[in-house]
């Protein structure tokens, strides 16, 4: 069976710069797996998953997601992946409600011209339930906290219900409670479904005695891929210590 | 009688251009098309001197000089690989650079009853066959609204998530910047190609002070459009003065009030 995702020598250039912001990434990820990308600042995390799900233009090299060429069929990927972007924060005057937030997630499956109908509207509220936020539906996005509009995007990734899900890093507005929820939800996403999850974290308490496949990026490239004992003396010395302890 | 003809048509022309710029407002004020107005507005006025120049119905010359500026900002802007508002400008310049060409082109029109008409607005000129194509345009707006609504609803929200959801962005973002440059071609005998951009930004701005839900936005928004088009064209024939000025004057004043009583910055009291 083919990988979900299958990446050989790709690179990302952004627009206006000379240098691929990440570099002949080769990367296979086979369906239901469970990943981790970690890496100091600037490493070009969120530059490989806006690659992975087509936002970005590859300069080079092959992608494929679900058998199909990136470049051709970014949309109809995106379709099938459920993305939470960093530090997604609205303006509090924003004129929309939690769930329409939420339903927005399923607008892509849904087609151009169809309406959001009930089952649209089921899933979205379910999705919101699963992150304990189903009580803010119709609150203005705007007027909630950090941790809560976090998960009102999230809910909008689960909503799609998608194949893939990319998170970059989810739990940064999230408290230990909330972030164990999340973590939660995602692993029974993953053991139960065969949903196929990357996270992005730069909290490395996080994936510290974790079974999960672990990758470590730096300067664009992937320098280490394995489980956490195979790329603990690379990572070590490429993220400062203290970001190793628990917060 | 031909007065009353004249004053029934100008205060149909109110309600529709009203309802549409409403409507359009809260698309440009969304997805923050900032420079749309005054480009659309001055395309439409090189068009009419144009017009003017080549012994054409002004009106259609605008029309076809904004959908020409309207339709190439999109596809440019995407070329070019820059903001759409930087692309805007650069038409806005072209366009003002054509129109004092256009201006001094034989038999040297300069600024004829016609031209200033189309700077200024002059409702009172306002024919059937303008109603017509006003209400024309109303319902195609209404329509092409109601059937990508959801879309139009992700794009205003956040373009580059509704894009990672899967919605192609481009061809609703081009559909916007053309639909505002016709409605602006078509609306300018109302208010006439300086003031118009007043009706572009004022009705959404007032209406997002009072709500937090874009659902009711996208009906207040007309509303407020066609309070400020009747109560400027009223005043303006009440005092004498120019249209296109009263309802600019009185959609400021609209946003203005509205600031003032708006709920969302009022502060609340915790017990």
């Amino acid at each position: 069976m083919a990988p979900i995702i299958d990446l050989r020598g790709v690179s990302t250039v952004y627009e206006g710069e000379r240098r691929p912001a990440i570099k002949d990434i080769n990367l296979i990820v086979e369906e239901g797996e469970f990943i981790y990308i970690v890496g100091p600042n600037a490493a070009g995390k969120t530059t490989l998953l806006e690659t992975i799900n087509g936002l970005l233009p590859i300069s080079k090299g092959s992608a494929l997601v679900f058998n199909l060429d990136v470049r051709k069929y970014g949309r109809e990927i995106r379709r099938e992946i459920g993305y939470v972007p960093q530090d997604f924060m609205v303006e509090p005057n924003e004129p929309y409600t939690a769930l329409d937030v939420v339903l927005m997630g399923r607008y892509g499956k849904i087609g151009v011209i169809n309406k959001p109908g009930k089952k649209d509207r089921m899933k979205a509220v379910e999705a919101m339930r699963l992150l304990g936020v189903e009580e803010l539906a119709n609150k203005p996005i705007g007027k909630l906290s950090g941790g809560q509009q976090q998960k009102v995007m999230i809910a909008r990734a689960l909503a799609k219900e998608p194949k893939i899900l990319l998170m970059d890093e989810p739990f940064s507005n999230l408290d230990s409670g909330s972030r164990d929820r999340v973590l939660m939800l995602v692993n029974r996403l993953n053991e139960e479904q065969k949903v196929t999850i990357i996270i992005v974290t730069h909290d490395l308490s996080q994936v510290m005695g974790q079974n999960h496949r672990i990758i470590v990026m730096n300067e664009g490239r992937i320098i280490a891929d394995g489980d956490f004992n195979s790329i603990f003396d690379v990572a070590e010395k490429i993220l400062p210590i203290n970001m190793w302890r628990k917060h | 009688m031909i007065w009353l003809a004249i004053f029934q048509r100008a205060i149909i022309g109110c309600v529709i251009t009203g309802l549409i710029m409403g409507l359009i407002s809260v698309f440009v004020v969304r997805m923050r098309l900032t420079a749309i107005g005054y480009a659309m507005s001055h395309s439409a006025f090189a068009g009419a001197a144009l017009g003017v120049a080549l012994s054409m119905d002004p009106l259609i010359t605008a029309i076809f000089l904004s959908a020409i500026t309207a339709t190439l900002i999109g596809p440019v802007s995407d070329k070019a690989r820059m903001p759409i508002d930087t692309i805007t400008s650069i038409a806005f310049s072209l366009n003002m650079a054509l129109a004092f060409i256009f201006l001094t082109l034989p038999p040297q029109v300069g600024l004829s009853s016609e031209v200033a008409s189309v700077i200024w607005g002059s409702i009172i000129t306002m024919t059937n066959s303008d109603l017509i194509y006003l209400e024309i345009l109303f319902l195609v707006t209404l329509s092409l609204t109601y059937l990508f609504w959801k879309e139009l609803f992700a794009i205003m929200f956040d373009r580059k998530m509704a894009e990672a959801d899967g919605i192609n962005t481009k061809p609703f973002i081009y559909f916007v910047i053309f639909l505002t440059g016709i409605v602006v071609a078509i609306s300018l005998k109302l208010v006439g190609g300086i003031l118009i951009y007043a009706l572009l930004f004022n009705p959404a701005s007032s209406a997002l002070q009072f709500l937090h839900d874009i659902k009711k936005v996208i009906i207040l928004s007309p509303i407020i459009g066609i309070s400020s088009c009747l109560t400027g064209f009223l005043v303006s024939l009440m005092f004498d003065i120019p249209i296109g000025a009263c309802i600019a004057l009185f959609s400021t004043i609209i946003f203005a009030i509205s600031v003032i009583l708006s709920p969302k910055r009022k502060r609340r009291v915790i017990a």
